[in-house]
């Protein structure tokens, strides 16, 4: 037991005596693995999430929806049934003219022997296809980039709600006792639109935001002694800051002071458990090769080793972000590019976690705030991309407590709308919450005057996703 | 005699014959319709529960038209003749309707006690008006030294308590020093306060504080949390925009101690004045702090209605302690604030001149007021002169081409070429945004759940029901007339709201603990009388706020130690009898300016632009467009936290990490967490690290041995001398540190480093 476990376990008795449960004590939960809620709801499929967030809106039609009857009626006006009231980005492009369906161009082909449509542009993903699962006819609120993300992430197109990390581990807290609870990782040419407001604890306590990690430097901002400062000379010094702060907790009672005093003994083991996180040294090269990891390198192959090496390590909730999947212009060869990028290191993560025995613990989500237009959108001669899409996009789920190789939902002929079914973001929230244990009406945290939930008013556990 | 015509009253309704209303039109209403549409569920706005509710109608607009049911839209719901079919799923039989139209056709006869309207919670305390009531009497008649202490002294005497004793008077000053400035005394202002036995010493140094300068960016900063202050747009563009004009302008109102109504009103309506002075235009920024999206395809209308839905809300946190957000998609739950109310107050914000299409992309910021030299705003107004007329010119030769094409005439590409030059010469003004209200004003309809697609029906601006109505008001009430009713004395909630977050930031909590929601759902007041006290001297002394600072800091309930007392643990465990302070630990400028004070290397420069101090490495690498974040030079490198440009998609991290809020919303209460970041921000931050070797090289320049400079160290972070247990602690430190290779630099800098991460440090005692 650690100095500060004993002095925390010393204290807590006479603190639930003398002052109920204070904030200091709140923020400490979520980095000390203390869960605000006495238990979970119901027996958890899921300990931790890695949500890969593909800023930018992918396109379902070139990657997992495969729509033949698109193809046939490839160049053709789109039919004026399917527009009527509904709203686009770029407004006065399509106003212009109606705008034509678009085909997919690429090669689908059913894997596995689940048989799920997977495109030619993901090879890795289509070897493991009976290990992942595919939602199509998922739906969304807002069709700009700022506010879909800020939906996909904390229910609400309006800024200042808590991201569902930061639900997450305000009610469940965290395994690890040397590293966050929520975790922010971040690759491409670009952050997401939004900024930290994605990973923002809105009205929560600020210690359940996420944090932003790096795979070079210093993982975690401040994270190093500063310019000649030893191992010795910060042990010293925190010695002496604990010792003072005990001296002034003895004389006030406040127990505020032994949260503290907690925090800065976590704080100088995070300084030595972070440099190890980012240290790639000890993972074997047939690994680094699977996820065509390069030490020292910032990427999304990279990334999602961190994001393994997290989840090992106790971390409840890991977003990470990939951009750009923004393809208005070209849904050709940039489209490629990214693929290229994404496709490998997904699916090694995946074996990887599932070599590991991690997957069945690890509720892995891979997708974007919304999907693509079946209308193509011409930008510039000679070039053909497609517009952002609400009412119809894919996303794709595997790990703890989730059927794998199955098909979920589906859209209609044209990748339009849900055919049947209309799959919601509260829902992917709500059975979110579910596999991790908790029930998604009663997490709540009252706020101006009302209880507020990440489902806000509405969402259901998809019931035929789980297994 | 009354009571007997009471009765009389009474008698007629009891023993009159039964009217049609009572045996015809009530039965059907009460079978079809009033579960949905009733005073307590106003479901599409619409309660046909009394008279006057039926004559108001529902979101839809008016439902009966007096005299001519042919024309009303309830008959033609229940005949099912339009869109809108009632009840649903069935319908009224011929009788029923026949029942209805003759009933409008009377002109809706209904018995007396159903003519006006019962909305729930008209009784609720919030909104009654503040009653003075006399000072309580009190045993320990010795103790109290300002009326507040007797309304607190009679409930602790009550529950069997005593109140805490006096702090100490090095606690007091470095209390009411952190409170009113945000700054801790320095040692010199210690030891003049400790060597002052004048009775009225503590008095003194209130009335000093009050006037420094500094209390404007104390309180500045409270202020502008509520203001949801950032110096980006936000959403996804996140640029920089010229909002420090207006945080100059709260501190400057603050110092000279502007009545709170015009405080206000300015803030609300500056623009709309008579003759409005700059300073005026400038306070109309504090709606202006919205955050703005303008990323490529959006619908601009849909984001303009965005930030006047956040203004509505703004304004009811802030002033009202209403939470009328809830009210912009149905009806509120719990208080007695419709939907259509709602969209009233929205009316009145609704008419900035702020873009609403595509079209006028480029004219984002608008409106705006260039501030600056008078010489650069003349050059300023000659080169916008320039601009419009280089514009015009190319407008014109657009026009004389033929056909399509045009876009890549070399002609237009030229000329298009020189205006973008033009623009880059833009002399070296601020760009202050502002409100302007349009020459028309937009017409604003219900967003029938809160969505700004659906139009529900069309209203005028107008205050809540519940609330005291607009007074003297002729034509379309403005903008203006709002902010004039938001103070009006007759207005039970601001000064009662405005006072409880005022006792807030002195105790850690407000007498009204839900200091944002004063409604049904809200927490009651633990003191109302000192409530109403507090509010209605808030008004009588014509609304000044140092004043009510003045009352609660002298108070004997503010003078109190924090010491936890076993006794207190038992009977007031959370402290609500104010039987003594709070510890409370410091908002995050606070910290970065105690940490410069004591390096001394603060500066104490008002106002300008903000300013960069050094940030982490990668701290903003997470932003959709990259912003450069040049380090200050010079002084601008210590300003105060206040000071720190505040870029909403990535803030600054030591600011966010104690709490500061994120600039998305109104904040009206700071959380105070305690986790490890805040350790690693102190600890090994470049800032902190440059702010202990200064103080370091300070300590070294005493004169004296360790323990002289140790206890200069201590009234330095802490004001108070050190203990010799605490003494010993850090002669240890300094021993183990002493090298002689690194010398006595690094030893007193590893000194400083425990100072500057002191629980105490840290803590307003």
């Amino acid at each position: 037991m650690t100095y500060e476990d004993r002095l925390l376990l010393q204290t807590r008795r006479q603190f639930f005596r003398d002052c109920g449960i204070g904030l200091g004590k709140i923020a400490l939960a979520s980095l000390l693995s203390e869960p605000l809620l006495a238990r979970r709801h119901h027996a958890a499929k899921a300990e931790h999430v890695i949500y890969l967030c593909m800023a930018g809106g992918p396109s379902h039609l070139e990657l997992f929806d495969y729509k033949p009857e698109l193809v046939k009626y490839d160049g053709k006006p789109a039919p004026d049934a399917i527009l009527q009231g509904k709203r686009f980005a770029f407004m006065d492009t399509f106003a212009k003219e109606t705008p034509k369906l678009l085909g997919t161009r690429r090669k689908f082909q059913q894997h596995g022997q689940s048989g799920i449509w997977i495109s030619d542009l993901l090879p890795h993903l289509s070897k493991i296809a009976d290990d992942i699962s595919i939602v199509h006819g998922v739906c969304t609120e807002n069709f700009n980039h700022g506010p879909a993300k800020l939906f996909s992430m904390t229910g609400s197109v309006r800024p200042g709600r808590p991201s569902v990390g930061a639900w997450v581990t305000y009610g469940i807290g965290s395994e690890s006792k040397d590293l966050p609870g929520f975790v922010v990782l971040q690759s491409g040419p670009r952050g997401p639109r939004g900024g930290a407001l994605l990973w923002g604890s809105g009205f929560l306590p600020t210690a359940y935001q996420g944090i932003p990690f790096r795979s070079v430097g210093d993982p975690i901002l401040d994270l190093s002694n500063p310019k000649g400062i030893t191992a010795e000379d910060q042990r010293q010094t925190l010695d002496a800051i604990r010792d003072l702060n005990q001296m002034r907790l003895e004389l006030t009672l406040d127990a505020e002071i032994a949260t503290r005093v907690a925090a800065y003994e976590m704080a100088y083991r995070m300084q030595t458990s972070g440099p190890e996180l980012i240290d790639f040294s000890k993972e074997s090269p047939a690994t680094l090769k699977m996820y065509g990891a390069e030490p020292g390198k910032s990427s999304y192959a990279n990334n999602c080793l961190l994001a393994r090496r997290l989840v090992e390590r106790g971390v409840r909730f890991v977003q990470l972000w990939h951009t750009d999947w923004d393809h208005h212009d070209d849904i050709t060869k940039p489209l490629e590019e990214i693929c290229r990028e994404v496709d490998q290191p997904t699916a090694a993560l995946i074996l990887d976690l599932k070599q590991r025995g991690l997957l069945d613990r690890t509720l892995v989500i891979w997708g974007g705030e919304f999907g693509r237009t079946p209308m193509g959108e011409v930008r510039e001669k000679g070039k053909i991309g497609r517009n952002h899409h609400i009412d119809s996009y894919s996303l794709m789920v595997t790990g703890g407590g989730v059927k794998r190789g199955i098909t979920l939902g589906a859209s209609d002929e044209l990748g339009f709308s849900p055919a049947g079914e209309k799959i919601e973001v509260h829902d992917i929230h709500a059975t979110l919450l579910h596999l991790l244990g908790i029930d998604h009406l009663k997490l709540t945290y009252r706020f101006q005057g009302r209880e507020f939930r990440l489902t806000d008013i509405a969402g259901r556990v998809l019931d035929k996703l789980l297994a | 005699m009354t009571r007997w015509l009471a009765l009389f009253i009474l008698g007629c309704e009891v023993w009159a014959q039964p009217s049609m209303y009572e045996t015809k039109v009530q039965p059907i209403l009460r079978a079809n319709c009033l579960a949905c549409h009733s005073e307590k569920n106003l479901n599409s706005g619409l309660s046909l529960e009394t008279r006057e509710s039926i004559l108001q109608g529902g979101n839809r607009g008016a439902v009966v038209k007096l005299g001519a049911p042919e024309e009303s839209l309830l008959i033609a719901a229940v005949r099912h003749t339009g869109s809108l079919k009632m009840p649903p799923g069935k319908k009224l039989s011929d009788e029923q309707i026949a029942a209805l139209e003759e009933w409008i056709r009377q002109g809706l006869p209904m018995p007396a006690s159903l003519q006006t309207r019962k909305r729930p919670g008209m009784d609720h305390w919030a909104f009654q008006y503040p009653k003075r009531v006399p000072l309580p009497s009190v045993r320990q008649v010795s103790w109290p030294k300002n009326a507040i202490d007797y309304f607190i002294l009679e409930r602790i005497e009550k529950a069997n308590l005593k109140p805490s004793a006096e702090a100490s008077r090095a606690v007091l000053l470095r209390r009411v020093s952190l409170d009113l400035i945000g700054l801790p005394p320095t040692p010199e202002e210690l030891a003049e306060f400790l060597a002052d036995t004048r009775p009225d010493a503590y008095e003194r140094v209130v009335d000093r504080l009050l006037a420094s300068p500094h209390y404007g960016e104390r309180w500045g900063r409270h202020w502008l949390d509520v203001a949801r202050y950032a110096d980006t747009d936000g959403y996804t563009i996140d640029a920089p925009r010229d909002m420090w004009p207006y945080r100059d302008w709260v501190i400057q109102a603050l110092n000279r101690d502007q009545p709170f109504d015009e405080f206000i009103i300015e803030q609300f309506a500056g623009d709309l004045l008579p003759n409005p002075s700059t300073g005026q235009l400038i306070a109309t920024g504090f709606h202006r702090n919205t955050p703005s999206n303008y990323e490529g395809g959006i619908d601009f209308e849909q984001y303009r209605v965005e930030a006047v839905a956040d203004r509505v809300n703004t304004t009811g946190s802030a002033l009202m302690g209403l939470t009328l957000a809830c009210a912009r998609c149905h009806d509120h739950k719990y208080d007695p604030i419709s939907q259509r109310e709602y969209y009233q107050m929205f009316a009145f914000l609704n008419n900035v001149d702020e873009i609403d299409k595509e079209a006028e992309r480029k004219d984002f910021n608008r409106p705006f007021l260039p501030v600056g030299s008078p010489e650069d705003l003349k050059r300023y107004a000659a080169w916008e002169v320039q601009l419009q007329l280089l514009e015009n010119e190319l407008n014109r030769y657009r026009e004389s081409l033929p056909g399509e094409g045009a876009l890549l005439d070399p002609g237009v590409l030229e000329r298009q070429k020189n205006i973008d030059a033009h623009r880059r010469r833009m002399p070296p003004v601020s760009r202050a945004l502002i409100m302007r209200e349009l020459p028309q004003p937009r017409q604003t309809y219900i967003h029938l759940g809160g969505d700004f697609t659906r139009r529900g029906a069309s209203v005028e601006p107008g205050t809540p029901a519940i609330l005291p109505p607009l007074q003297g008001v002729k034509g379309r009430p403005t903008r203006l007339d709002f902010a004039k009713w938001l103070v009006d004395k007759r207005q039970p909630l601001t000064a009662r709201v405005t006072v409880n977050r005022i006792w807030q930031k002195y105790f850690g909590r407000g007498i009204v603990d839900t200091e944002n929601d004063f409604g049904l759902m809200g927490d009651k007041p633990s003191h109302p009388e000192l409530l109403d006290y507090l509010a209605l001297e808030f008004m009588d002394r014509g609304w000044s706020q140092k004043q009510i600072h003045r009352l609660i800091v002298t108070s004997a309930t503010y003078r109190q130690s924090s010491q936890l007392r076993p006794d207190l643990k038992a009977a007031d465990p959370e402290n609500r009898l104010f039987a003594r302070q709070n510890r409370l630990r410091l908002d995050a400028e606070v910290i970065r300016d105690s940490a410069l004070l004591a390096s001394g290397l603060l500066s104490r420069k008002l106002g300008g632009p903000s300013v960069f101090p050094p940030l982490p490495a990668g701290a903003n690498a997470v932003t959709q467009v990259k912003r450069e974040w040049k380090v200050s030079s010079g002084e601008d490198r210590y300003r105060r936290g206040l000071y720190t440009f505040f870029q909403r998609s990535a803030p600054h991290p030591a600011l966010v990490l104690f709490d500061a809020p994120d600039a998305t919303v109104t904040c009206t209460r700071r959380i105070r967490s305690n986790s490890p970041l805040q350790a690693l921000t102190l600890l090994n931050d470049e800032a902190y690290f440059e702010f202990a070797e200064a103080f370091a090289l300070r300590l070294l320049k005493v004169t004296g041995d360790d323990r002289a400079r140790l206890k200069e160290g201590f009234l330095y972070a802490v004001s108070r001398e050190p203990s010799p247990s605490e003494t010993a602690r850090l002669e240890r430190l300094l021993a183990a540190q002493r090298d002689a290779q690194r010398g006595e630099k690094a030893a007193w800098t590893a000194v400083a480093r425990v100072l500057l991460n002191l629980d105490e440090f840290m803590t307003r005692e």
